[in-house]
């Protein structure tokens, strides 16, 4: 340990530790630029000056890289210390007055003005080298760096393009003090609102506010650490050392009576619809952007914004975004028509905007939905009834100027309309998730013609499929709102818990069976069956029925060439007895 | 190529001492030295030589040797030659043209007789009170001189000059290895190598006094001795380097020195690597310095073919190895950590120190950092022993020092004096006073961070505490003269611009205080000073030597400080009277023409108003011009192109 004073009083602190941490380990503040707790200290700003007797000498050191050493007398605001601050406080607010931290900082010291010449009254770098420095101590990449000498210096990219070592995490803009730095998301999508991707997209989070462990995991894809090796700035912070690198994604088997399968959708991707112009024109948003701006936790603190930070005044959601389309699906979504509602509902509550709900048919078939729709109509929500042919920037006349022109054949009217807004909201439909198919063919499911899982029966087993002991939740079996998901998952957990409760698996009575005299092993059957219950015995030369497995479909019986498969119940023999008996009578 | 035992370099170097220098083991009548330094070419040096040659092979004078040497020191009668007939002294002729070294080849060459009307002086200087070191008449016997023409050593410019680190001046052929052996070269490395302890080599710096050469003057025992103790980080290597980052304006030491002697450097740099026990050196060149590049990188490779470098150097089992490393000329490079980021690869800028390099330099090791001046002379020091080098100079600064004379002074060139020489010697003595009868006024040295030592202080004796305590600093070695006709304002804010414009913009102070400084200056210059600048100007000047982060930053204000300590007269006549005593700076002049002399003496011959870029000259033939003072500009042309003086500035 090592003891020293400081203004007066003393302090100890450990061996290595600077001055500025043992300033603040006894309370006294000393004003900081271009030091952050995660970099090396770079003692470039000289703000951080203070005076220190040592060994018989007695002058100014920059407290954030001088060690403190046993016996040393440091004073923080002697007249000589504020006075050198201030002077160079001053001569940095010639250079960034905009520079907000600065400001305040000279605030402290007295220092309004500065006397001398200011260049660019809206300049906010302060040449800290925060950023140049995060970049490369703290992202390993080294993308930017001070180009230029003296009081040209500037930070930049190498010849001021851009730069390949640039890994696009914005550290740079982070680590900056004053906001000097902005971040542009030229990459494809849009820019909407540029902290609503960059904001809640850290690498390490939790996946929602409600998960349940509440455990952060670390995003590989845009952790910098395994882009670059370096960063573990979580690691460096956490007290507890709980952040593990190395740990992998597990596989693992788990031997089950029954499945239930709720692999969900996906929404529709509105660039499959140009004529649309998502992805192409600012503040035209999918609804579950939409969803993610009116978050209370979300980006924009809940507040609705345009890209310009402005709040609109009139906003279009567009219905049947994919759905009801002979183009892209042609069922009905059933969940847009309500949300676009709520969303309505939502903006005028947020911004008392003019809302304009462009639908085909209102489908408000719920309990309390028909309700909510007519108290959108007494909002004064203006519903218009046909198909949006188009979203553009083209502005026709003066009104249109700097909006979204939403052209749309108004069915009620007759006539084809173009109305102006500030945003659009596109009411996507839902689809079978990416992985749908695969899931399928997994468990042997079935699809429909709309693509999602087919269930038994529509009626009456409509949480089960085909597959005995797999059973179908929510919207992997068709679009459905909550409500009808919740009940529907309730009684596929009721039938998988009957299964378990019974004990034992009812077999079906008519299952087939191969007569091994007969059969030469032609493996048509083994392909046919669509339950896999027919396996080729090798040793015995002839097909085996898994009676467990086989629904008595019947395909394999009337497609043996050899007559060698049968059902129970249902022999040739049989069949042809029974008709005889019916033309006896 | 088979290395060299020590006793192979020895037999190297007694046939090399047998032959002219140059001449690659070839006897010869007559040998002619053209010193090629970047100064000699410049004037002209190798239009000499071209023609030397020329006519030579057209005489078919195959027993006359022509070569070449570097830099002979004085700039100011470059270019020029040496001729030496066997068995005579060697005469050194200044002021060379084309028609001038014909004559000398025809009359003195040929015939035999010296032209003593264009010769400066025979025989050899003084290299550190002992008998000059020649190569052809052997080390320790001087050559007989001529009476003709007066002795070099009594010639006033070499006169009070010591040669050390300039041992070899215009004597070897800086391409030449073989030279530099016969000159006592490599002696003290096999010394160290084979005779020497690290600790006896360190002990041996150490008792000679040296101190750093390239400013602050540090013991570079000490130096060594820090390296040499310091633990490597995870044990790893130490390294070695060599600060050839020259950057101050008017300095040109150590350029020279790489130019025509790099062999000097690098044996110092070999003694030093067996003292701190490291394999690897870097010598840091700027780039500017093109033939001070190409020679280092030639002699290294010599070096290398002899076995003086690389792997188990002369069979000793010793290993080291150099490399050049080029800076690409920005002046804070010359600061050792900012030049140890540079060889990095790393943006030039200067980090804090502690850590001194010594602790933690290159890569994070131990590193020694040493001027080319410093390492030339460490070879001289390791053979002739430290009590003799500690004889020469003062009580704290021993041994000599390299200047370069410059400004307006009538010998320019390179010295090397003794330390403890007083100004007055190197101004008057040596440097022959001021050109044109005008009076001394100061010396500017150190460069930009050093300042300017006012006529009052003249008598000062040249040493590093001494200079310090005058306000300016030994510096690199620059030494700029000034006289009457210089205005101190206008020096300050040209040093001030330099350093603004050098600063590598790091720290607050540097980067925002130089610029403020130089705004100020500036505006004083313009005649837009007020009374309250100075005050500003001296808060400034105590914050950036208060707080800026390098040495480069600290010193910044010195030349500023020290002439408004010495000549607050000046800045005062800019500020409260708009007037520039030197009439310098031109903004503050007023041009007016002295109608009788410009019609009595010219005839009012009209130059000054067919020249006037303002069109502010009124007046016809034969008659007496004016100036319009609402119009003129004062560029101070008319001033320049009036043959008779008549035009009056105040």
């Amino acid at each position: 340990m090592v003891q020293l004073t400081i203004d007066g009083k003393p302090v100890e602190v450990e061996e290595g530790a600077t001055i500025l941490q043992a300033a603040k380990k006894a309370g006294v503040a000393i004003p900081t630029l271009c030091y952050h707790p995660l970099i090396e200290p770079y003692a470039a700003c000289r703000v951080c000056e203070v005076e220190v007797a040592f060994r018989g000498k007695r002058d100014l050191q920059t407290s954030c890289n001088t060690k403190a050493q046993a016996g040393m007398e440091i004073w923080t605001d002697s007249e000589r210390v504020l006075e050198t601050r201030r002077l160079n406080v001053e001569m940095l607010l010639a250079r960034a007055p905009a520079a907000e931290p600065l400001r305040e900082i000279a605030k402290d010291l007295g220092v309004e003005t500065t006397r001398f010449p200011v260049k660019d009254p809206n300049e906010k770098c302060i040449l800290c080298g925060l950023c140049v420095r995060a970049c490369e101590q703290i992202v390993g990449a080294s993308a930017i760096s001070f180009v230029d000498r003296g009081s040209e210096r500037r930070v930049s990219t190498p010849f001021g393009e851009e730069s390949e070592a640039c890994i696009g995490c914005t550290a740079c803009a982070h680590f900056c003090p004053t906001g000097a730095i902005t971040v542009e998301d030229k990459s494809g999508r849009q820019v909407i609102h540029d902290e609503m991707f960059l904001g809640p997209a850290t690498a390490i989070r939790v996946p929602i506010r409600q998960a349940v462990p509440m455990i952060p995991f670390i995003d590989k894809s845009a952790c910098i650490h395994f882009k670059t090796g370096e960063c573990k700035v979580c690691a460096k912070v956490c007290d507890r050392a709980a952040v593990n690198f190395e740990q992998e994604d597990e596989v693992k088997e788990v031997e089950v009576g029954s499945i239930i399968l709720a692999s969900g959708f996906k929404t529709f991707d509105p660039r499959r619809i140009p004529a649309y112009g998502y992805g192409r024109y600012p503040n035209i948003l999918t609804a579950m952007e939409f969803e993610r701006m009116v978050n209370a936790s979300g980006p924009t603190g809940g507040k609705v914004l345009k890209t310009d930070g402005a709040s609109p005044q009139s906003v279009g959601i567009i219905h049947c975004v994919g759905s009801r389309d002979e183009n892209y699906h042609p069922y009905c979504s059933r969940v847009c028509c309500m949300y676009s509602l709520k969303f309505a509902h939502l903006l005028k509550e947020k911004t008392g905007a003019a809302i304009y709900d462009f639908y085909i048919d209102m489908r408000c078939f719920g309990k309390g939905y028909e309700e909510f729709y007519h108290r959108l109509l007494e909002e004064g929500t203006k519903f218009v009834r046909g198909r949006v042919s188009e979203i553009s920037t083209l502005a026709l006349t003066d009104k249109e100027e700097g909006k979204l022109v939403i052209r749309v054949e108004d069915t009620l009217l007759g006539v084809v309309r173009r109305i102006p807004v500030d945003m659009a909201i596109l009411a996507v439909g839902l689809e079978p998730d990416a992985d749908h198919n695969h899931v399928a063919k997994t468990f042997n499911i079935s699809c429909s013609q709309d693509t999602f899982f087919l269930e038994r029966h529509p009626k009456l087993a409509p949480s089960s499929s085909f597959t005995d002991g797999v059973f179908l939740a929510g919207t992997c079996q068709g679009p459905k709102d909550i409500p009808d998901t919740v009940a529907q998952a309730g009684a596929a957990a009721a039938e998988a818990l009957a299964l378990a409760d019974l004990g034992k698996v009812e077999l079906e009575p008519t299952t087939a069976v191969i007569d091994e005299e007969l059969c030469s092993a032609c493996r048509i059957c083994v392909g046919l069956c669509p339950f896999t219950a027919i396996t080729v015995d090798s040793e015995k030369g002839a097909a085996v029925v898994n009676d467990a497995l086989c629904k008595g479909c019947g395909t394999c019986v009337a497609a043996c060439p050899s007559g060698a498969s049968y059902q129970r119940h249902f022999r040739d023999e049989q069949i042809f007895a029974e008709i005889e008996g019916i033309f006896l009578v | 190529m088979p290395k060299l035992t020590i006793e192979a370099l020895e037999d190297i170097r007694q046939k090399a001492r047998g032959a002219p220098a140059g001449g690659k083991g070839r006897p010869a009548r007559a040998v002619v030295n053209v010193h090629l330094g970047t100064c000699g070419s410049a004037a002209g040096a190798r239009a000499v030589m071209d023609v030397l040659k020329a006519e030579l092979d057209r005489r078919s004078l195959s027993d006359v040797l022509l070569t070449s040497s570097g830099c002979a020191g004085l700039c100011s009668q470059e270019p020029m030659a040496t001729v030496e007939i066997a068995g005579q002294a060697p005469v050194k002729y200044a002021n060379l043209t084309e028609a001038k070294i014909k004559a000398i080849l025809e009359k003195h060459i040929v015939g035999g007789t010296v032209l003593a009307e264009y010769a400066l002086g025979s025989g050899y200087e003084k290299t550190g009170g002992r008998p000059a070191l020649n190569v052809r008449p052997g080390p320790e016997s001087p050559a007989e001189l001529l009476p003709s023409v007066p002795r070099l050593d009594e010639v006033p410019f070499f006169k009070k000059q010591v040669l050390i680190a300039l041992r070899n001046r215009g004597l070897i052929d800086p391409a030449s290895i073989d030279d530099y052996i016969a000159r006592d070269g490599y002696k003290a490395a096999i010394m160290a190598l084979t005779a020497m302890t690290p600790a006896a080599i360190i002990k041996e710096i150490a008792l000679s006094g040296l101190r750093g050469r390239g400013g602050a003057g540090f013991p570079t025992g000490i130096k060594w001795d820090l390296v040499r103790n310091a633990a490597g980080g995870n044990g790893g290597p130490k390294y070695l380097v060599c600060n050839g980052d020259e950057g101050d304006p008017g300095a040109f030491m150590d350029r020279s020195i790489l130019e025509s002697d790099p062999h000097s450097v690098i044996e110092g740099m070999i003694v030093g690597a067996k003292a701190i026990g490291t394999a690897t050196g870097f010598v840091y060149i700027r780039n500017e310095y093109p033939l001070a590049v190409e020679a280092v990188n030639r002699a290294i490779g010599q070096a290398r073919d002899y076995g003086l470098l690389g792997r188990d150097i002369l069979g000793t089992g010793f290993d080291f190895d150099l490399q050049v490393k080029r800076g690409a000329g920005a002046f804070v490079c010359g600061e050792e950590t900012a030049l140890l980021a540079s060889i990095e690869g790393r943006l030039g800028e200067p980090r804090p120190r502690p850590p001194y390099p010594a602790q933690s330099g290159l890569w994070g090791q131990p590193t020694c950092i040493n001027n080319v001046e410093t390492w030339a002379n460490v070879p001289a020091i390791i053979t002739r022993g430290a009590k003799w080098f500690a004889g020469i100079g003062t009580e704290t600064s021993k041994g000599t020092k390299v200047f370069s004379l410059v400004g307006k002074i009538n010998n320019t060139g390179l010295v090397e004096v003794p330390m403890g020489i007083t100004l007055r010697e190197i101004v008057y003595d040596i440097g022959g006073g001021i050109p044109g009868g005008k009076a001394f006024k100061a010396v500017q040295t150190g460069g930009p961070s050093g300042g300017c030592i006012p006529n009052g202080k003249i008598d000062l004796p040249i040493d590093y505490e001494s200079l310090t305590e005058a306000g300016s600093m030994m510096g690199s070695g620059g030494m700029v003269v000034m006289d009457e006709d210089t205005c101190m304002v206008d020096v300050a804010r040209y040093f001030l611009s330099f350093t603004q414009d050098e600063s590598c913009g790091k720290c607050t102070p540097c980067r925002e205080g130089t610029k403020a400084m130089l705004d100020i200056l500036t505006g004083i210059t313009e005649g837009k000073g007020t009374p309250d600048d100075l005050v500003l100007l001296e808060d400034l000047a105590r914050d950036i030597k208060d707080t800026a982060l390098c040495g480069l930053g600290k010193t910044a204000p010195n030349p500023v400080l020290t002439t408004l300590r010495y000549f607050r007269g000046e800045y005062e006549a800019h500020i409260l009277e708009k007037r520039c005593p030197a009439h310098v700076c031109r903004a503050l002049n007023v041009y007016t023409i002295d109608p009788r002399l410009c019609l009595d003496k010219g005839r009012g011959c009209d130059v000054c108003r067919r020249n006037c870029a303002s069109d502010a000259i009124s007046g016809r033939k034969n008659e007496a011009h004016a100036i319009d003072q609402a119009k003129c500009i004062k560029c101070g042309v008319c001033a320049d192109v009036c043959n008779f003086d008549a035009v009056r500035v105040e």
